[in-house]
C-alpha cells in the first residue's frame, strides 16, 4: 500500500514537473490567453459550481458562494490580467536593474472544505498567470465539486494551449499521501489554505509554503462609530455564505457607556443575544473542548441549525446569535473562532480595557490575521492599527468581504490571506500571482562613486573619528 | 515612581508604579521593591500586585523582575494589573503575559 502511494505521488509530482518544464517555455502572450480561457470557463460554471459546492459540503448559502466563485474568476482575473509574469518586468536604467519573472515549478494546493470552488477556480489563475503547474488538494468533504471546477479550468487551460498535466487533482482521502506531497523534493511551493494542523504540516515539509491558518477577527464599534450603519455592516459579513470566510468578524467590543445602544441595534436588526444558559448550550456544540477549535459540523450553518444543535428557541428570523461574555481563553468556548453565525460581545468600562479586550483576542489564535474598528476618530484608527498584531486592519468594513479585497478596499482580490510571521507566514499580503514568481535581478556594474571615491585607507586609521570619515565619506567636491 | 500599599484581610501587597520603567529606573527600583516586598510571599500567603495604571514604558528588566517575583510568590500568587494596551501588548510579545497573569 506505502509503496503504491510512493509510486502514486512520484507518478502525479513528475507530471507536474514536465508541465513546469514545458511551460517556462511560454511567453506572456501564451500565458495570458490560458489565463483568460480558464477565468472565462469558471466564471461560466460560476453557479453550478457554487450550487455543488453547497450541496457536497451543506455549509454556507450558494448564493453567497456564486459571489466568491465571481470574486475568484472576474475579479482575480481583472486584478491579474495585465501584470507581467514573464520575462522581463521591470528594467531600470538609473539603477541597472533588470527584473525576470521565472515560474517556481509545481505548486501543491490545498483548499479548504469552507470555499472550496472559488479557492480553487483562484489558485489555478494565479498559478497559470505565474506558469506554475498546480496539483490541488481537495478536502474530502468537498472533492466532488472540486474535482469538476478542475475539469472545467482543466479543459479550458488545454483549449488555450496550456502544458498537459497543468493543473491535476487529488482528494484529500489519506493524510499521509497528503504529507508525502507536501514533503516531496520535487515541490516548488506549498500554497496551504486551511485549519492550523494542515498549515503547521505545510511549514513542517522541509518545502517552502505560503500557509494561511485560523483568524479570530476583534471589531471594535468605537464612540465615534455610527452605530446603526456598523452593526449593519458587521451582519451583512457574518452572515455572508454563514460566516465561513476566515476573515469574518468574531467579537465585538464597546464601551460600557455605547453598551446599551449597540445592543438594541443588533436586537433591532434581528440577532439575538443568548441567556448565560444558552451561551454554554451553543458553546458546547460550537467548539470542541479538548482542541478548542471549531466544530466542523456547525461550520457554514444557518442560525436555525445551529439553535436546534444546542437545544434552545430562538426568534424566527433570526440572523446572528450574539453571545455576551466576560472573559476570554479555555472558559470560554464562543471566545474562539467560530465560522458560523455567532458573534461574542464584550462590554468594557474604559478605552484602555476595550484595547486590551481586543488584544487577548487578536493573541487568542487569530494572530497576524484581520483586525477591525469601527470608528470616524484617525487617532483611534491608527492607535487600535498599530496596537494589533492584524495583516489587514478595515476601517468601517464588513471583514468578510473587506478582508478578501476588491469590494471594499483596493486589496488585490485573493481567497488566501497573508497573516505575516504572526501566522507563521512570510508576508501579510492577499496572496496573488505576483507571490508566486522567484524574480530575478539582473545587475549591471555601476561603480559606487562615493565608495570608489572615498580614500579607503581611512577605515584602517584608528585615530579617525567617526564623524571625521562619515564627513569626508559624503563630501562630494 | 513606586508607592506600595498592604491590604491585611486580603494579604495582597500592591506596588503601584508609575512613568517610564526603562533600564535605569529599574535599576533604582529594583532594590526598593525587593526591600519592602513581604517576606517569603509564597509561604505566607500574600498575593502579589503590580498596578501599572500610570505607566508608559517598561523595559526588559522589568520583565525580568516581574518574572523572578512570580516565580518566588507561586502559581496564582502574582498578577499584574491596569496595564494600558501599549504595555500589555509587550508582556504579550514576551510571552510572559500568561505567566505573570496580566490584564
Amino acid at each position: 500500500m506505502a509503496v503504491n502511494l510512493v509510486e502514486k505521488a512520484n507518478d502525479i509530482i513528475d507530471r507536474a514537473q514536465l508541465a513546469a518544464a514545458e511551460f517556462q517555455q511560454y511567453n506572456q502572450e501564451q500565458t495570458d490567453c490560458i489565463v483568460e480561457s480558464v477565468f472565462r470557463a469558471g466564471f461560466q460554471n460560476r453557479i453550478k459550481l457554487a450550487r455543488m459546492a453547497h450541496e457536497e459540503t451543506g455549509m454556507g448559502i450558494w448564493e453567497h458562494k456564486v459571489i466568491k466563485n465571481v470574486l475568484a474568476t472576474q475579479l482575480v482575473y481583472e486584478s491579474i490580467r495585465y501584470e507581467k509574469t514573464v520575462g522581463v518586468i521591470s528594467s531600470d536604467p538609473r539603477t541597472g536593474i533588470t527584473e525576470i519573472a521565472q515560474p517556481l515549478g509545481p505548486i501543491f494546493a490545498v483548499v479548504p472544505v469552507t470555499n472550496p470552488t472559488s479557492t480553487t477556480m483562484f489558485k489555478i489563475l494565479i498559478c497559470l498567470k505565474s506558469r506554475n503547474p498546480i496539483i490541488i488538494s481537495t478536502h474530502r468533504g468537498a472533492s466532488k465539486s472540486c474535482a469538476e471546477t478542475v475539469r472545467i479550468c482543466y479543459e479550458a487551460a488545454l483549449e488555450a494551449g496550456a502544458p498537459e498535466d497543468c493543473i491535476q487533482v487529488i482528494s484529500s482521502g489519506s493524510r499521509d499521501f497528503t504529507h508525502m506531497i507536501m514533503a516531496h523534493e520535487k515541490i516548488a511551493l506549498i500554497l496551504a489554505t486551511g485549519g492550523t494542523g494542515l498549515v503547521k504540516a505545510a511549514y513542517s515539509s522541509g518545502n517552502p509554503a505560503i500557509g494561511v491558518g485560523p483568524g479570530n477577527v476583534p471589531v471594535y464599534i468605537d464612540e465615534s462609530a455610527d452605530i446603526p450603519f456598523a452593526v449593519k455592516s458587521i451582519i451583512s459579513s457574518k452572515t455572508f455564505d454563514n460566516g465561513t470566510i476566515c476573515a469574518s468578524e468574531q467579537a465585538i467590543v464597546v464601551m460600557e457607556s455605547m453598551e446599551q445602544q449597540v445592543k438594541e441595534e443588533f436586537q433591532k436588526q434581528h440577532c439575538y443575544f443568548l441567556t448565560p444558559e444558552e451561551i454554554i448550550k451553543v458553546g458546547n456544540i460550537a467548539v470542541v473542548a479538548e482542541t478548542m477549535s471549531m466544530s466542523p459540523f456547525i461550520v457554514g450553518q444557518p442560525v436555525s441549525v445551529i439553535a436546534t444543535k444546542a437545544g434552545i428557541i430562538v426568534p424566527d428570523g433570526t440572523k446572528i446569535l450574539m453571545a455576551k461574555l466576560d472573559g476570554i481563553g479555555k472558559e470560554y468556548p464562543l471566545s474562539y473562532e467560530v465560522l458560523a453565525p455567532i458573534l461574542a460581545f464584550y462590554s468594557a468600562h474604559d478605552y484602555h480595557t476595550a484595547m486590551n479586550i481586543c488584544l487577548d483576542l487578536n493573541y487568542l489564535g487569530g494572530l497576524g490575521h484581520t483586525a477591525c474598528i469601527y470608528s470616524n476618530d484617525e487617532s483611534r484608527i491608527m492607535k487600535f492599527a498599530g496596537l494589533l498584531n492584524a495583516g489587514r486592519v478595515l476601517v468601517n468594513t464588513p471583514t468578510s468581504q473587506g478582508g478578501v479585497g476588491y469590494f471594499y478596499n483596493h486589496l488585490p482580490p485573493s481567497l488566501t490571506l497573508g497573516c505575516g510571521t504572526g501566522g507563521k507566514n512570510i508576508t501579510t499580503e492577499n496572496i496573488t500571482a505576483k507571490n508566486l514568481i522567484n524574480i530575478q535581478r539582473v545587475c549591471r556594474r555601476m561603480p559606487n562613486e562615493l565608495w570608489f571615491g572615498h580614500d579607503q585607507a581611512e577605515f584602517y586609521d584608528e585615530s579617525r573619528t567617526t564623524d571625521e570619515i562619515i564627513h569626508n565619506y559624503y563630501k562630494n567636491h | 515612581m513606586v508607592t506600595f500599599n498592604y491590604s491585611p484581610e486580603g494579604k495582597e501587597f500592591t506596588a503601584t508604579f508609575a512613568g517610564r520603567l526603562d533600564t535605569m529606573a529599574v535599576q533604582k527600583l529594583s532594590e526598593i521593591v525587593q526591600v519592602n516586598l513581604p517576606e517569603s510571599p509564597g509561604t505566607s500567603g500574600d498575593k502579589i500586585i503590580f498596578d501599572l495604571k500610570d505607566v508608559e514604558y517598561i523595559s526588559s528588566s522589568f520583565i525580568r523582575i516581574c518574572v523572578s517575583i512570580a516565580k518566588q510568590a507561586g502559581t496564582g500568587k502574582f498578577s499584574i494589573v491596569h496595564s494600558q494596551p501599549l504595555i500589555k501588548k509587550t508582556f504579550k510579545i514576551s510571552g510572559l503575559d500568561e505567566l505573570l497573569n496580566v490584564s
